[in-house]
């Protein structure tokens, strides 16, 4: 049987909202999020390669690729972690932009942070919230949020958040897991629920964030509930590119 | 995977023909359709001028359709077969997205040379060019070689000159037909006007 739980719209109601499978306070999510970060961190790369046989960095490449980030254009990465976007989006925006990396975790942003150092980029890191961001109004020419929007306890107030700080003609990219094409779901479940914990207990010796990370993608909206999501925030021309079958969705809004 | 490549692809082309992304950047944020026979795709224009593969929901702004036939056309430089491309839509859109299609080359000389070296990449693509050009002549002679003969040894397709003069005899026989016509409406008008 499919351990597929119904998607979750907005979870603003009643202070509560979802935590994988299980139901928090509102207010205790981002300390649970953190706590599953701040293990994961130090095994985080070697995870994301092992767990998508690699592919993490062709979604990744993909979004830089459409993003339409020029030379000379500040690129906001939220929920950045570990720094692979800022990277790519560097080169691309060169010595004339910018590139700010952001997360709320600070173990995540620490790891991000020190890989730039160690590349010779100079790029600005800053611990946030992406429901309060320190940014002004219009600021980037485009905003990047690669598998933090699940995580995110109200992700209509992130996208407004987002749509602020964002010039007009700004883009917004939104890379998450999403809802895997039809025929592939008891594969993908069995994937998820069985090989994913066992290898996050193999090789980061901890099983219990990674039955999280299993259980956040299906509470996650799919790709329509997060285009509309999109949309109520204020974006237009939003279209998603499904990737390897859906199993990861990439969103583009546009700020007009 | 292959949406990515493509992408890929499509974004490595407009970085060597650099001189397309201002014409094409008039149009960012549109979609095109583009059907070369039986395979379809939409391209999106980005802000910066370059193009990508577009999203699973995006609704083309112009199209243009080509023939399997008028592909093999395009290829053998007809000019005339460019005259025969559909547009459909924005056509602005699309007219500038043609002539891009058009002077856009894939500067495969230069990608070969970062992998195996200039001296290396110059010979292969000139053995390339020559071989495609020698297919290209090999082709061209066994369609006017298979032409000659079913239009002589084995008349099964007509010649030029003989279509020509049967169209011009089936001209002259609709005319005729017209003009007999009229003439059989006059005399049954003379026929019916005595017995009134």
């Amino acid at each position: 049987m499919s351990k597929s739980k119904p998607l979750s719209t907005p979870d603003t109601n009643d202070n509560t909202t979802h935590f994988g499978f299980s139901t928090v306070d509102a207010a205790d999510k981002q300390q649970k999020v953190g706590e599953v970060f701040h293990s994961v961190a130090s095994n985080y790369d070697v995870m994301n390669d092992v767990m998508s046989a690699g592919m993490h960095r062709v979604w990744k490449r993909f979004a830089v690729d459409i993003s339409g980030v020029k030379l000379g254009d500040n690129v906001l990465d939220i929920a950045g972690g570990s720094g692979d976007l800022s990277k790519l989006f560097a080169q691309k925006v060169g010595v004339n932009g910018s590139v700010t990396l952001t997360d709320i975790n600070a173990s995540m942003l620490a790891v991000g942070r020190d890989r730039m150092i160690d590349a010779g980029l100079q790029v600005p890191a800053t611990q946030c919230n992406a429901e309060a961001l320190p940014f002004a109004d219009e600021q980037f020419d485009c905003v990047i949020v690669a598998f933090g929007l699940r995580n995110m306890t109200h992700k209509d107030i992130a996208l407004a958040e987002m749509q602020r700080v964002l010039k007009v003609g700004g883009r917004l990219l939104v890379l998450e897991f999403s809802k895997v094409w039809q025929p592939l779901e008891k594969l993908y479940d069995a994937y998820s629920f069985k090989l994913l914990p066992f290898m996050g207990k193999l090789i980061a010796k901890d099983e219990t964030s990674y039955q999280y990370l299993a259980e956040s993608i299906r509470m996650h909206p799919d790709q329509e509930t997060l285009k509309k999501l999109m949309l109520q925030a204020g974006f237009d021309r939003v279209d998603y590119h499904n990737l390897t079958a859906g199993v990861v969705a990439l969103h583009k809004g546009t700020k007009c | 995977m292959l949406k990515p490549l493509a992408t890929r692809f499509l974004q490595h082309l407009c970085a060597q023909n650099a001189w397309a992304k201002p014409q094409l950047q008039a149009h960012a944020g549109k979609v095109i359709r583009v059907q070369f026979g039986p395979i379809s795709n939409n391209l999106a224009i980005i802000e910066d001028g370059s193009l990508v593969m577009a999203g699973e929901t995006a609704t083309p702004d112009a199209s243009m359709q080509i023939s399997l036939g008028l592909g093999l056309r395009l290829l053998a430089q007809d000019t005339a077969a460019k005259t025969e491309i559909t547009l459909e839509g924005d056509t602005h859109l699309a007219a500038d997205f043609g002539k891009v299609l058009q002077h856009m080359r894939w500067d495969f000389e230069d990608d070969a040379a970062q992998i195996i070296g200039d001296i290396s990449a110059t010979k292969i693509t000139e053995t390339a060019r020559k071989t495609v050009e020698a297919a290209k002549n090999q082709t061209k002679n066994a369609a006017e070689m298979l032409a000659e003969f079913w239009q002589e040894e084995k008349p099964v397709l007509a010649k030029k000159l003989h279509v020509e003069t049967f169209n011009q005899q089936v001209d002259i026989l609709a005319a005729d037909t017209a003009r007999l016509e009229k003439r059989l409406e006059k005399l049954q008008k003379k026929l019916i006007k005595p017995l009134s």
